[in-house]
């Protein structure tokens, strides 16, 4: 093979790859984008006040539970729920993926923002309750095809407990908006 | 039996849902476990989606009344039914309290000590749905033939917490979380606090070392100190200071110092002091 057509092909990979890459660009830009905490109320929490340092743990970590439900939900994956969910939340959403998969169901959702106000957070420092207005767009899919789409201001009241090196959702329970 | 008696119509025609659209309805509310029915207007079969928060199904059903069994409706939180591309949302509720879910802490504390025994009580119903009405719950502290503390608090959102002080006495204290007839218990190790003071004498062993023996070491409250405890005996003299480190045994602690015609013997454990003795050459 002569150095010109070794070049040529090199080039001819090089663009593969590129363009193999920028295909795939949107669906990670799309999973990476973050739910959003509009604001984190921390001052009413009984009996313990909460430390800056935890409340910066629990956004974070919060936020980033929401983030991976949404991709869960939407893509029928429900292993991604095991670095930040536990107990009956993780069960409960492993379920509703189980079934969606099943049923070739999916649900995508538009996180348009989290309020979320601490009202408990225990005096060992390992439970933190709170209550989350969340602003969602819910699109219901069988297959390909849109069910329906809604918008919906939720209302979740939120357990989280302290892991080893983080905050995990244990009850996520939408409750009627007051 | 009990699924029907709370089942009722829900009453919502899907086909009008739309129209309601640009205020947000105020949904029905189901209990967990109880069941309901949907309208679907209109004749012949159709195929109705229900998503739920642990679970979703798809199925033809045929118009009309059209129930949702009680198994279905067992996580609270946000469902929606979808036929002909319209919409209708319920909520299922926790039902009763059936399980209390309580955290205790710490497991060893000392007696007599504020505040420092720790609780808090998670309610649930039988489906592990948080119990979110006000709910009494009562906690208590005892050791055995005690009185101890009791403490009656309403829980707020599924939660109550208490903070007890614990009793003297030490000893496995019984740490209860009730509700109704749901009960929790947990053990609480309560042990000697610090030693409240510490006595010793002195007497000369057989080979002439000095031979010094503490009193029953015990704490504030008449709890005997855990044996393995440190207890530090210190002879000053005029060769100098020698120091040995006894551990608590039966409630004692004993050690041999060198000899000595003139020493002040001194005895600590913690952060207390206990007496000094002049050791003179005629004792």
């Amino acid at each position: 093979m002569t150095d010109v057509s070794c070049s040529r092909f090199r080039l001819a990979a090089m663009r593969l790859i590129v363009s193999f890459g920028l295909a795939l660009l949107p669906a990670t830009l799309h999973a990476a984008s973050p739910a959003p905490l509009t604001s984190f109320d921390a001052a009413s929490a009984t009996p313990r006040p909460i430390e800056e340092t935890t409340a910066m743990a629990v956004q974070r970590d919060y936020a980033h539970a929401w983030q991976s439900l949404v991709l869960a939900l939407e893509e029928n994956r429900a292993d991604l729920l095991n670095e930040n969910f536990t107990g009956v939340a993780r069960q409960q959403w492993q379920s509703a993926i189980a079934t969606q998969r099943q049923n070739g169901l999916s649900r995508r959702i538009v996180d348009h923002g989290h309020t979320v106000q601490v009202s408990f957070y225990s005096l060992d420092g390992s439970a933190l309750e709170a209550f989350d207005n969340a602003d969602l767009e819910v699109q219901y899919r069988d297959g390909s095809k849109v069910l329906y789409s809604e918008h919906v201001q939720a209302r979740y009241v939120v357990l989280l407990t302290a892991a080893e090196n983080s905050w995990k959702v244990r009850i996520l329970q939408e409750v009627p908006a007051r | 039996m009990n699924s029907l008696r709370h089942r009722f119509v829900l009453g919502v025609l899907l086909a009008l849902s739309s129209l309601c659209a640009a205020q947000p309805p105020v949904l029905d509310t189901v209990q967990a476990g109880a069941g309901t029915t949907l309208q679907v207007p209109g004749a012949g079969s159709t195929v109705l989606y229900l998503f739920g928060p642990a679970g979703v199904s798809k199925r033809e059903v045929q118009r009309g009344a059209v129930a949702l069994s009680g198994d279905e409706l067992k996580v609270a939180g946000r469902y929606t039914a979808i036929v002909d591309g319209k919409s209708s949302a319920f909520f299922v509720t926790a039902g009763p309290l059936e399980k209390v879910s309580f955290i205790a802490h710490p497991s060893r504390v000392p007696a007599a000590t504020s505040g420092a025994v720790l609780g808090s009580a998670f309610l649930f119903d039988r489906f592990q749905n948080l119990v979110l009405a006000p709910t009494p719950v009562s906690f208590r502290l005892a050791v055995d033939g005690t009185a101890g503390e009791e403490r009656k608090v309403t829980a707020k959102n599924g939660v109550a917490w208490v903070q007890l002080s614990s009793g003297r006495r030490g000893g496995p204290a019984q740490f209860v979380a009730s509700s109704g007839a749901v009960s929790v218990r947990r053990v609480v190790q309560q042990v000697a606090a610090d030693p409240c003071s510490i006595r010793m004498r002195a007497s000369r062993a057989a080979d002439g070392n000095i031979l010094v023996e503490t009193a029953p070491i015990q704490d504030c409250s008449g709890n005997a100190v855990p044996d393995g405890t440190i207890v530090t005996f210190t002879s000053v003299d005029a060769a100098g200071r020698s120091t040995v480190d006894a551990r608590i045994k039966r409630g004692f602690a004993r050690a041999e110092l060198p000899a000595s015609s003139s020493a002040t013997l001194s005895v600590a454990t913690g952060v207390v002091m206990g007496n000094e003795i002049r050791w003179g050459g005629d004792q």
